[in-house]
């Protein structure tokens, strides 16, 4: 572990999402002109031009502001999905492996039956369910938008994270000191919260890093699908709104790409981290 | 999964095969007729414990011994209704446990505890030493936490650990025999009557086993328990017990005092038993007789007497008539129609 | 047949350098078959990988040895190699992790057959057969086809001395081999693998904790504790004249048929030494009742007497000879 710390490549990595984090929370007090501030006189200009730093897109925005601006919006989504459908699947995923039977085995087909249906597919049906109002002309509202986001892909990441919790819960609950507090009188919802939870929570949250990749790529798919965010805030609707000026300006996508490309290869590099460090301690015992 | 909760009211036939029982007034714990059977669906049932039925005089240490598949291991956690048996009756201190609800049998737990098999996972790996042994403590809110705390200290001293060293170290910086001891300090947290030991020395190093048996005969003396002890191994057997029972796929075959046992086997498996266990004595001849073949599976035990497949002396009446516990000599039962002479 | 001269072996690890093995030296005629006594950390399981060449990469192993007058222990990997199966063989403690649970048992016997003799797949069948009829395995036509998962512990650890047995090794190596059996199961097995060795003249060195299943099978013992050998000799004399305090406490210590009920056992006090921090004197004396000063400042070496009995202690037991 300590041969990791010290390693440069762990070192980039953290300090590369910190900085994300860090432009998600104080972005809009950043002295950045705001995301949608026109510069007329500075079309697509490339990045480090004129006073740019990352450059402008067709609309004259400036991309570095909409990198920073984005990065609430992309993190927002990703961590709120994550954490409601991490915690929602654990709670789901841990009773039903520690309680068995009938309970168990609704669960795991229901988990089965959702994880079967493609991310993008099953997002994208509950978008269009969830976001769109009944006279098609009348576009729904930013924060609706993000809402209905954040609900499909938590309803994508429940059986993912559910079934991690669940499959840890199945080992950990044929332990002797589970069958011991068992003995002792302990009641089952206080050996779920002191035994198996502690236990079971490492492993969930190595898969939760990579699961906030995988939402962060999902959001910018859907976003170039035009089903993201409306007005171009996130980095996929960067994506979105740049794929006309490829030829061109390749920059306009390119920036937000290698920003989104970076961001989940830093999850998952964390969250491989986190599950060699619990490795080394399951050896351990 | 077990079988229905109904089939549980269906009154099994009386085995009979109650002879070894002694009045129910002079016993801890009086168990009939217990029967642990698991359904594995496919119509596959596991008959793990077939009528079985046995008592505990308060102060004796009864082993059950035998090998994997015999279910001694799931006889012990039945007494502890973990999980809860087919049918049969268990009566502990006077009280059916079985037709107990769960408000109830929760109540009677502090009394009947278990240390287990492996020393390392019987601990839950995040607690510490204190918090571990304080846990069945602070369940049953037994006094306020300087109490507990003292208490937690009392126990770790009784069983030969020091508690300014050990208190928040976690279990794995501990040996095997030490992990045993901080389980053998949890179950005795709550001054339980009955301990079940399900093979407590079979994960220890030789040299550790004695220390480990040791400090159970010093904590029955000191404590006042009553031991049930499960193992495999017949010499460890023998130090520790006032009776031993020797079962074989589900049944009892043979129950005695060590001595006796070991001396006069008359069941033809518990010969088998003793015979095959390696002496450490070069003069002494390697067992001729050895025991043929695998024990039956537990899904399709033999008719009548469940041995017969492999004893040297069975007869058509071993197939047809499953024989029951009966009175050979003073406190000693076997159940066979032949026993050895 | 085996000879190990001074082998040493050490592992690198995050402590400091851990010494499993100090400076043993074995001699095992053909045909015979010798037992090493020891509790885990005694090195006994290390000193059979070793002289096998089978250790890991961070193991350093010194010292000679020599297999079948040709000295092994300095060929590279794959020329060890060759000595295996034809040369030396082992079987371990559990039949289940060594024998791969997703291929067919006839499959994992035919393997060493068809690699190793060069023999035509109707030929191993054959042999496969013949070598599961020897380990009394019933109806071996029909084990071929098994799984290990499908068969018992017992079934399990003979078809892994088939394995071992197939290509006619001079050597076998059984560490442990009985440990996770029931004891009924055990006494099979040994028996077996005494008749094995004496029809096919086989050595065999069997490594285990139990005195009681080296006394009936084997010629000669060797008894381990913290990486040294401390007593060796015929396994009679070993158990009439017993010379080294450590052999004596273990017999003490290990409860058997013939112990009184509700007796207290004696109890060897006190713990190993620490693999990575070599101390001065004999390994064993914080924890001898019969040591002495010189029993902590001077490392006493093997000394043998007319017998040919070697004990490495400065006050043997039993009388001066």
């Amino acid at each position: 572990m300590d041969s990791v710390k010290k390693s440069w490549v762990f070192r980039l990595t953290v300090a590369w999402f910190i900085l994300i984090i860090f432009f998600a929370i104080f972005g809009p007090w950043l002295p950045l002109p705001k995301w949608d501030e026109v510069f007329d006189n500075a079309l697509s200009v490339t990045p480090l031009r004129q006073g740019h730093l990352l450059g402008t897109d067709s609309n004259g925005y400036d991309i570095f502001s909409g990198i920073v601006y984005g990065a609430r919006i992309s993190l927002f989504i990703s961590f709120t999905a994550v954490f409601l459908g991490g915690t929602i699947g654990s709670a789901i995923g841990i009773t039903a492996a520690y309680v068995r039977g009938k309970f168990d085995y609704v669960v795991s087909t229901l988990f089965n039956v959702v994880l079967s249906i493609p991310n993008l597919v099953l997002s994208l049906a509950l978008i269009a369910v969830l976001a769109t109002n009944v006279d098609p002309n009348v576009p729904t509202s930013t924060g609706r938008r993000i809402l209905v986001l954040v609900i499909s892909l938590t309803i994508v990441i429940i059986p993912i994270l559910g079934r991690i919790a669940r499959a840890a819960t199945l080992s950990w609950s044929n332990r002797e000191f589970v069958l011991a507090a068992r003995s002792m009188g302990s009641k089952d919802r206080n050996i779920i919260w002191r035994h198996i939870v502690p236990n079971v929570l490492p492993a969930i949250f190595a898969v939760a890093f990579l699961a906030i990749g995988v939402v962060i790529v999902a959001e910018a798919s859907l976003s170039l699908l035009g089903a993201g965010v409306p007005d171009g805030t996130s980095w996929g609707s960067m994506v979105a709104r740049g794929r006309n000026d490829i030829e061109f300006a390749p920059h306009i996508i390119i920036v937000p790409l290698v920003f989104i490309a970076l961001t989940v290869i830093s999850c998952n590099y964390i969250g491989d981290v986190i599950r060699k460090q619990l490795d080394q301690r399951q050896a351990k015992l | 999964m077990l079988l229905p909760a109904w089939s549980r009211t269906m009154t099994t036939t009386a085995s009979g095969n109650t002879a070894h029982l002694r009045p129910a007034d002079q016993t801890l714990l009086q168990i009939q007729d217990l029967v642990v059977e698991f359904d594995l669906g496919g119509g596959r049932v596991v008959k793990a414990v077939s009528n079985v039925s046995l008592d505990l005089v308060e102060g004796e240490t009864l082993s059950i011994v035998g090998e994997s598949g015999c279910g001694k291991s799931t006889l012990g956690k039945a007494i502890l209704q973990l999980p809860a048996p087919t049918s049969g009756s268990i009566v502990f201190q006077g009280t059916d446990i079985t037709k107990l609800s769960k408000k109830d049998l929760r109540n009677v737990r502090p009394a009947m505890q278990m240390i287990f098999q492996d020393p390392v996972s019987s601990l839950d790996p995040r607690f510490p030493v204190s918090r571990a042994v304080e846990e069945p403590l602070k369940i049953w809110n037994r006094g306020n936490e300087a109490e507990r705390s003292a208490k937690v200290d009392e126990l770790l001293n009784s069983v030969g650990l020091d508690p300014a060293l050990v208190r928040d170290r976690r279990p794995y910086e501990f040996s095997g025999g030490q992990c045993q001891r901080i389980s053998i300090a949890r179950a005795l947290a709550l001054e339980p009557k009955l301990l079940i030991c399900d093979e407590p020395v079979s994960a220890l190093d030789v040299s550790v086993q004695a220390q480990i048996l040791n400090l159970l005969q010093d904590m029955k003396d000191a404590y006042g328990l009553t031991l049930i002890f499960i193992s495999h191994d017949l010499s460890v057997v023998k130090a520790v017990s006032t009776r031993i029972m020797v079962m074989y796929l589900g049944k009892i075959c043979e129950i005695a005092t060590p001595d006796e046992l070991y001396s006069r086997p008359l069941h033809h498996y518990t010969s088998a038993l003793v015979g095959s266990v390696p002496v450490p004595d070069p003069e002494r001849k390697v067992s001729a007789n050895l025991l043929e073949g695998e024990p039956p599976s537990p899904l399709d035990p033999p008719s009548g007497c469940r041995f017969r497949t492999r004893c040297p002396a069975a007869t058509e009446l071993c197939a047809s008539e499953e024989p029951m516990l009966r009175l050979a000599a003073d406190g000693h039962y076997v159940a066979c129609h032949h026993p050895r002479a | 047949m085996l000879k190990l001269e001074n082998l040493e072996v050490t592992f690198a690890t995050s402590r400091g350098n851990l010494h499993a093995v100090k400076g043993v030296t074995l001699d095992i005629a053909a045909g015979e078959s010798i037992g090493i006594v020891g509790e885990s950390g005694s090195g006994k399981t290390v000193l059979s990988r070793a002289s096998m060449g089978l250790l890991a990469p961070t193991a350093t192993r010194t010292g000679t040895v020599t297999f079948d007058g040709k000295e092994i222990s300095s060929l590279s990997r794959e020329e060890v190699r060759e000595t295996w199966g034809t040369g030396m063989a082992m079987i371990f403690q559990d039949p289940m992790t060594a024998l791969n649970p997703v291929r067919r048992v006839g499959s994992q016997i035919m393997e060493g057959l068809t690699v190793r003799l060069g023999l035509s797949k109707d030929e191993a069948r054959k042999r496969a057969i013949e070598l599961l009829g020897r380990v009394r395995i019933p109806d071996p036509e029909q084990a071929l086809k098994k799984f290990p998962g499908q068969l018992s512990g017992g079934m399990r650890q003979r078809v892994m001395i088939a394995i071992a047995l197939a290509c006619n090794p001079k050597l076998l190596f059984a560490d442990e081999p009985t440990t996770a059996l029931d004891v009924t199961v055990q006494a099979q097995i040994l028996q077996l693998l005494s008749e094995l060795r004496i029809e096919l003249n086989m050595s065999m060195v069997l490594v285990t904790h139990d005195l009681g299943v080296v006394a009936g099978h084997t010629d000669k013992i060797a008894v381990m504790y913290a990486g040294e050998v401390v007593e060796y000799a015929t396994t009679k004399d070993l158990f009439a004249r017993m010379r080294m305090p450590y052999t004596e406490a273990l017999m003490k210590s290990i409860p058997r048929l013939s112990t009184p009920s509700g007796s207290r056992l004696p109890v060897i006090e006190g713990r190993l030494p620490d693999p990575t921090k070599p101390e001065p004197g004999c390994l064993f004396a914080s924890r001898c009742p019969y040591a002495q000063e010189k029993c902590r400042t001077q490392h006493p070496d093997l000394t043998t007497d007319s017998n040919g009995h070697q004990y490495r202690c400065f006050f043997p037991l039993g009388a001066a000879q």
